[in-house]
């Protein structure tokens, strides 16, 4: 429900990948004034809810028809097409982006082939040992932050989901539990841990490896903390353990991920334990879901033969910046597109349907602004931990990128689809 | 839509007591009707085989789990591209999609229409999921499609079981299937999930204590199936028992079976629960098939109904909300696994597998699930899955009906596997059944209806829903069954001369029982407490 004025609880934000779904949002005029319960990150998602409502062709302004019938005729065209799914779009909207890629034999991209690929294609290989956020705060008796203190880049997720709340085996809190935070060279876990180790990035590997050896009971780790850290593991009931999925310091290594869920499996049997990929926000969890859901792979698709192949070897800035791609739908907010992917964009003819398009300086050839997802739009956002979150409207604004997305969607379907 | 008469078929419809009678089938505006006008259009169907469009009551096609499974295995996607099929009509959007055992969402609607089945539902949805589940049968075309809510490890269901609330149980209940849009209850390894999420691996017998003393299987399976009954669900609580997949387990199927006794129930994919511990009362590390013991049983029980959950050769994925047992098949495959626990609701298991036929114990599986169909006694009651994609994909069910069709083929494949664990069992003594197309009718379609309470579904009467599967007739049983030559839904061919030509959305099966409004008082308290997502954003789509 929308109103001129007053308080809409309950509103889902998409400013990380907590995605809280506690926010009351104060609005008057058209204007969000107040983001209660919110973290800064949360604030600044939100802002003020003012987006702007341009179509444009070339620079010019245009009809919505306009540009649609130019976005058809220039994805018929394209020798190498790319779909890119960015940020702040719905499921229900990024479906049609999906469909428009599967028609015209396009690279189907997100933002995971240029920030959390190490992860996911280890978890391809070895696995999950994995909860949902609220099985972390009423289970864990113990929580290891690895090489991240959370506070940084997701400010509500001690509160919401882990060593700060109550829950059913934690009645008491962060009272009830122990708190180890592991640093890894300048990424440190948070300042108030009962416990604290510091490796090297160079350890960092060797030592899950010991860590889960001597969980195993194969060897005792060498040094005091380490063994004392084992110890923990294997006494605690449930184990949280924690790390930064997105891009930090640390090198993006595959490798590193396959230790991180090994040990957690590891730890599985003796006990219980789970791993808890951190991950940004902007629905990007569920754009990865959805593109499993329609083609069996996550990200990196490429429809070209005309079924779904998965290349994740080369991610999305790389194919740009090789001269690969010669025309790409970017759908969602171009904000969230990251820094090498966005270089790349300066390269090649460039759609986007998406909040703030217009505003993206130099300007992409066709550029449609589209209202916000979970402010103007509706439908659903997933959390880090793949659960999905119900979207609602606060109020209206410019067109539904899942209209947009939809209208062009059918004009492609008309026009014969696959080249 | 424009009526359609298929005629000079040879009919099956056994809910209607028609067992292979050559007759016209009259179809418009998607239903079934007894007659059309002379100039309806014809679909000749002639010495060919008429039956309902196959419905499936128990598979694993649309939920949170099977997106984990299908992400788990690029691999298999990779040998298994589909391209877009060529449809007749743009609008529906051809789309193209990969396969292997857990296919992406388009190629499983259009997997199933080619295989003549129209009507399916995923067997274990985690309600913080449901919404998931929503959003992926929204993209998988030609089926009809419900799902069944996992409720047999929920804690707050547990507090009522534990403070004896069994009107707040029944309440809590119905506004879960509400909110989430789910069409039955379905218990997965009562009390044993939670068991194992809380440490304790998993539960061994009906009388374990979970968490509170008042808490245990027994008192769950006893709650739901009474629950389920009161509100007058359409479909029985459906249960899948504890121990699934351990040597010994039949015990423990047989006392919940017990347990429940005069209520309705539904036993699910019930090969899986259905060993012993091998032969003369059992050695340690014993296999054996107890398959006629429990099927006995439930030939005697006329309010008990089940699947059977068939194991057929070749490549599967266990996927299951029995995230207990998923470790331990870890433990013993070493195969790549995932385990993820769904905040106290229930539990998420992967372990990709194979099924061999030189594995003694993948042989007795083979071999328990067979015994369980040739010894029954009511086709009605003792339905076709293979707990897909579990047992096997649904693409194995045209070769598990020649097996039940055919003795001939079913003992010369009997002579290829391992025989060690079958010394003994009923199915290497000999059993000369062979299923009838009218029973094969009953078990693939008309039953699985009748079990579900879908009244326009599994037959062929005026009203039905027009959902009708055309085969041609061919020696080969399995070659038949997996190529239909036509398939109407909703009135509309959608397969035509073997080709899939159509692939309009399905319909979505939800249920909306009453409840007594309070409930949400202490739900607003429980989930302020313990839930990760806001009461007012949870479940999906009420």
């Amino acid at each position: 429900m929308t109103k001129d004025k007053g308080t809409l609880p309950f509103r889902t934000c998409l400013g990380c990948g907590c995605t809280c779904d506690d926010i009351a949002l104060e609005v008057a005029g058209g204007r969000i004034t107040e983001a209660g319960n919110a973290c800064d990150l949360g604030r600044a998602w939100f802002g003020d809810g003012v987006v702007p409502t341009k179509v444009l062709i070339g620079g010019k302004t245009a009809t919505l028809e306009e540009a649609v019938d130019r976005a058809a005729a220039l994805l018929a065209a394209a020798k190498n097409p790319m779909v890119y799914l960015a940020g702040d779009l719905t499921i229900e909207a990024a479906r049609h982006g999906l469909s428009i890629a599967d028609r015209v034999r396009a690279r189907l991209d997100s933002p995971a082939s240029d920030t959390v690929v190490a992860g996911l294609v280890a978890q391809q290989t070895r696995g999950r040992a994995a909860a949902t956020l609220g099985e972390l705060f009423n289970r864990a008796d113990v929580v290891v932050f690895w090489a991240v203190d959370p506070a940084e880049r997701y400010p509500r997720f001690r509160e919401r989901y882990s060593a700060d709340r109550k829950g059913l085996a934690a009645p008491e809190g962060r009272a009830s539990r122990t708190l180890i935070a592991v640093d890894v060279g300048p990424s440190k876990g948070p300042k108030d841990a009962d416990h604290r180790v510091s490796l090297t990035p160079e350890q960092e590997i060797a030592v899950l490896g010991a860590i889960r050896a001597a969980v195993a009971g194969r060897q005792q780790p060498e040094g005091r903390s380490l063994a004392d850290l084992v110890d923990r593991l294997k006494k605690a009931k449930y184990t949280s353990l924690v790390y930064d999925a997105e891009p930090s310091g640390l090198t993006r290594s595959q490798v590193r991920v396959e230790a991180l869920v090994a040990l957690t499996q590891a730890l599985n049997g003796p006990s219980r334990a789970a791993l808890t990929a951190l991950r940004a926000g902007n629905n990007r969890s569920g754009i990865e879901a959805l593109s499993t859901w329609q083609t069996g792979f996550p990200f990196a698709v490429d429809f070209s033969r005309g079924f779904p192949r998965y290349l994740p070897e080369e991610s999305a800035s790389q194919l740009l910046q090789s001269g690969g791609i010669d025309l790409v739908l970017l759908a969602g907010s171009p904000a969230t597109v990251p820094e090498a992917v966005r270089v790349g964009l300066g390269s090649v003819q460039v759609i986007a349907v998406g909040p703030r398009a217009s505003e993206v300086s130099p300007g992409f050839h066709i550029a449609v602004d589209t209202g916000v997802a979970g402010i103007h739009e509706e439908g659903t956002a997933y959390r880090m931990d793949d659960v999905p979150i119900p979207l609602r409207l606060a109020f209206s604004g410019p067109p539904a990128a899942r209209e947009v997305l939809q209208t062009l969607n059918l004009r492609v379907l008309a026009n014969g689809g696959s080249r | 839509m424009t009526p359609l008469r298929i005629t000079g078929g040879t009919v099956y419809d056994p809910a209607n007591g028609v067992d292979g009678k050559v007759q016209d089938i009259c179809i418009e505006d998607g239903k079934i009707v007894n007659s059309v006008p002379q100039s309806a259009r014809r679909l000749d169907a002639s010495g060919m085989v008429v039956m309902p469009g196959g419905v499936d009551i128990h598979s694993h096609i649309a939920s949170s789990a099977c997106n984990q499974a299908r992400r788990l295995l690029p691999e298999e996607h990779l040998r298994d591209p589909v391209p877009a099929p060529r449809l007749l009509e743009r609008q529906d959007g051809p789309r193209s999609g990969t396969g292997g055992t857990v296919p992406s969402t388009f190629t499983t609607g259009y997997r199933y229409a080619g295989l003549g089945y129209t009507t399916a539902f995923d067997a274990a949805v985690a309600p913080l999921g449901a919404l998931h589940t929503h959003l992926e049968l929204d993209d998988t075309p030609c089926i009809d499609a419900g799902f069944f809510v996992l409720l047999g490890n929920d804690d707050f269901l547990l507090r009522q079981i534990a403070a004896g609330e069994q009107a707040r149980a029944r309440d809590y209940t119905a506004w879960l299937l509400q909110r989430t849009g789910g069409y039955a209850i379905k218990i997965v390894n009562p009390g044993g999930v939670e068991q194992w999420k809380n440490g304790g691996r998993n539960v061994n017998g009906l009388d374990d204590v979970v968490g509170s003393s008042n808490v245990t299987p027994r008192r769950i399976l006893e709650t739901l199936a009474d629950v389920g009954n009161g509100l007058g669900l359409p479909h029985p609580v459906h249960i899948h028992c504890n121990n699934l997949g351990r040597p010994g387990n039949a015990t423990v199927t047989l006392e919940s079976m017990k347990a429940v006794a005069g209520r309705r129930a539904h036993f699910t994919h019930l090969q899986f629960h259905a060993y012993g511990d091998g032969p003369g009362g059992g050695a340690p590390g014993g296999w054996s098939s107890a398959a006629p013991k429990l099927i006995e049983y439930v030939n005697q029980h006329s309010e008990v109904s089940v699947d059977v959950g068939q194991v057929m050769f070749g490549a599967a994925t266990t996927v299951t909300a029995d995230s207990a047992v998923e470790y331990l098949l870890h433990a013993s495959s070493g195969r790549k696994w995932v385990n993820v626990d769904i905040e106290l609701e229930s539990g998420c298991g992967i372990v990709p597998y194979s099924y061999r036929e030189k594995a003694a114990v993948a042989a007795l599986q083979w071999a328990v699930g067979l015994e369980l169909f040739l010894l029954s006694a009511d086709p009605w009651r003792v339905v076709l899955s293979t707990d897909h994609p579990n047992g096997g994909t649904f693409l194995s069910y045209p070769e598990l009906i020649r097996l039940l069709m055919d003795r001939t083929y079913r003992d010369e494949k009997l002579k290829t596997i391992n025989l060690r664990l079958l010394a003994g069992s009923a199915l290497l003594d000999g059993l000369a059944r062979e299923y009838t197309l009218n029973e094969i009718a009953i078990i693939t379609r008309a039953a699985p209806a009748r079990l579900l309470g879908l009244g326009a579904k599994g037959h062929l009467g005026p009203g039905a829903d027009a959902d009708v599967t055309v085969y041609s007739r061919n020696d080969d049983i399995a070659a038949m069954f997996a190529t239909p030559r036509y398939v109407v839904k909703a009135g509309q061919l959608i397969v035509e001369e073997g080709q899939l030509r159509r692939a309009p959305a399905g319909a979505r099966f939800s249920l909306a029982p009453q409840y007594d409004q309070s409930i949400e008082g202490h739900l607003k308290r429980h989930f302020e407490q313990y839930s990760s997502v806001s009461l007012a954003n949870y479940g999906g789509r009420g």
